[in-house]
């Protein structure tokens, strides 16, 4: 007899004692030999844990027969696909003679897989030393593959939704470079169109032509800084109207280096959406440019300008010292249509008051919650 | 001051020059390509320059700049987006954005004279953005 043989005699005899430890009316042995939960019992304290008993259900899982499994131990059921560190997981729960749960792919006799859902639970007598391990099986591979479609389903969602994501990020990132490009398009435009005016302002000799040339650029410079300031803020929808109108009066009282003209400024940041921005800049830039050119022409002013919100309402206000003088016809009534016109764009009103030397403008828009703003 | 105009647009540049002319500047030339401005600070080196970002041979504005800030001529950018001139701006004093007024122009150019001249008492105007570290001496020769 070989060893081997040896070793299969011993377990079948540790299983005979186990059953005839039971009488043949031990509700227990007879529920353990029936039930369809494949189970075994291996015993520990023979060379090599092997399988000592194994019930009907298990025989009918595995493929194997009631003597192929005697004697040997369960690694029987491990095959190349089979996790090692679940394997390792087993081994030192039964070297610590721990309870362990597992899920592992097994093999059948037949070559193919199943995965099992594996129990194994110490058995200690009453000096609780550890006399037998049982172990249940379930077969859960319908359960796995379940499983493995739900999971395949999920990751075709994720991947339908992240090719959906590219492209849109794509086309986000087309519409930005197109914004960007027409942007700079329109800035260039805006001035070239402002360098012509100038070329032929200085070409001509007529200073009635020149005049009419420069009331041109200066409006065209008005909706070139309004184009700027739009694309300069981060949000492009969003105009500061305080903001434009330090700009134009800086650079205009700056540019022309008068010491008799003092610029006063009390503003505050309002913001208006975009397509109130031109005309609001345009109100802006003719009553600040009549303040100026009448201080000019004057010798000399207060010029104070007031930008705020008051009582819901958006507020400007131009005042300046300087006499009114006579200013030519043409450029005057351009400039009173400008600043009808934009009222009308806006829904503004534009009141003039004269208290002595003293003009006053007030002009007051009222300015909608933010939320209800159309871009 | 000598200065240099770097610029792609041949009537904005023009028209530049006269304004730069118009305060009492003289235009050493015009660069369309980043190669005519690198050529011609070798040839004819400027005490000044406006460099726009987008030249005839794309984006290189910004090579330019960095070739100036090398050899310590002063420059501004003169572009439609400074927000996308790099962090430093590349060795420049500031940057003004397009499209500039006559008077936006005439006040940075008044200021910018005084600044590469040594007088830094003026503050600046409204139409010049200035980078960060725009009036550290060792910039201006």
């Amino acid at each position: 007899m070989t060893k081997g043989d040896q070793f299969q005699t011993d377990a079948r005899r540790a299983g005979d004692r186990l059953v005839a430890a039971h009488v043949r009316e031990d509700p227990f042995a007879a529920a353990f030999k029936a039930t369809r939960m494949p189970m075994i019992v291996t015993d520990p304290n023979q060379h090599d844990n092997p399988i000592i008993f194994c019930n009907t259900a298990f025989e009918r899982l595995t493929g194997y027969s009631n003597d192929e499994l005697i004697g040997v131990n369960c690694r029987l059921l491990q095959g190349p696909a089979t996790d090692k560190g679940t394997v390792l997981k087993i081994s030192d729960a039964i070297a610590n003679g721990r309870d362990v749960a597992v899920d592992i792919l097994n093999y059948k006799k037949d070559g193919s897989s199943f995965w099992n859902a594996l129990f194994i639970s110490p058995v200690r007598d009453d000096d609780g030393h550890i006399v037998y391990f049982f172990a249940s099986q379930l077969d859960f591979t319908n359960v796995k593959s379940k499983e493995a479609e739900l999971a395949l389903a999920r990751h075709q969602a994720e991947e339908a939704v992240a090719v959906g994501t590219r492209s849109l990020e794509a086309a986000l990132a087309a519409r930005t470079l197109l914004v960007h490009e027409v942007d700079h398009r329109v800035k260039n435009n805006l001035l070239t169109m402002a360098s012509i005016v100038k070329m032929q302002a200085r070409l001509t000799k007529d200073q009635g032509q020149r005049d009419a040339l420069m009331s041109v650029l200066n409006r065209i410079e008005a909706i070139s800084t309004v184009q700027r300031k739009l694309f300069t803020t981060d949000d492009i929808a969003r105009f500061d109207i305080a903001d434009f109108a330090r700009e134009l009066a800086t650079d205009l009282v700056g540019a022309i280096r008068r010491d008799d003209i003092h610029l006063t400024l009390d503003l505050t940041p309002v913001y208006v959406p975009a397509v109130k921005a031109s005309p609001l800049s345009l109100i802006v830039n003719e009553l600040v440019g009549d303040a100026v050119r009448r201080g000019l022409s004057d010798g000399g002013g207060e010029i104070h300008i007031v930008v705020k919100r008051l009582n819901g309402h958006f507020f400007i206000r131009v005042e300046d010292t300087s006499v009114p003088v006579e200013t030519d016809e043409t450029s005057a009534e351009l400039a009173r249509m400008l600043l009808e016109a934009s009222a009308r764009q806006v829904g503004a009103t534009i009141e003039r008051s004269q208290e002595g030397r003293r003009t006053i403008v007030n002009v007051k828009l009222l300015v909608e919650n933010e939320k209800d703003v159309p871009y | 001051m000598k200065v240099m105009i770097v610029e792609d647009e041949m009537l904005l540049a023009m028209e530049l020059e006269h304004e730069v002319e118009t305060a009492d500047h003289a235009v050493v030339g015009i660069a369309a390509t980043s190669g005519q401005a690198m050529a011609l600070v070798g040839e004819t080196p400027p005490q000044f320059a406006f460099v726009d970002v987008h030249l005839q041979d794309g984006p290189t504005g910004v090579d330019v700049g960095r070739l100036l800030a090398e050899r310590q001529i002063p420059y501004v950018f003169v572009s439609g987006n400074i927000k996308k001139l790099p962090d430093d701006f590349a060795g420049a004093i500031g940057a003004i954005e397009k499209p500039y007024t006559v008077n936006g122009m005439a006040n940075a150019l008044a200021y910018l004279s005084a600044i590469v001249g040594g007088d830094q008492s003026a503050s600046p105007p409204a139409s010049l953005v200035l980078a960060e570290d725009a009036l550290r001496p060792q910039r201006f020769r």
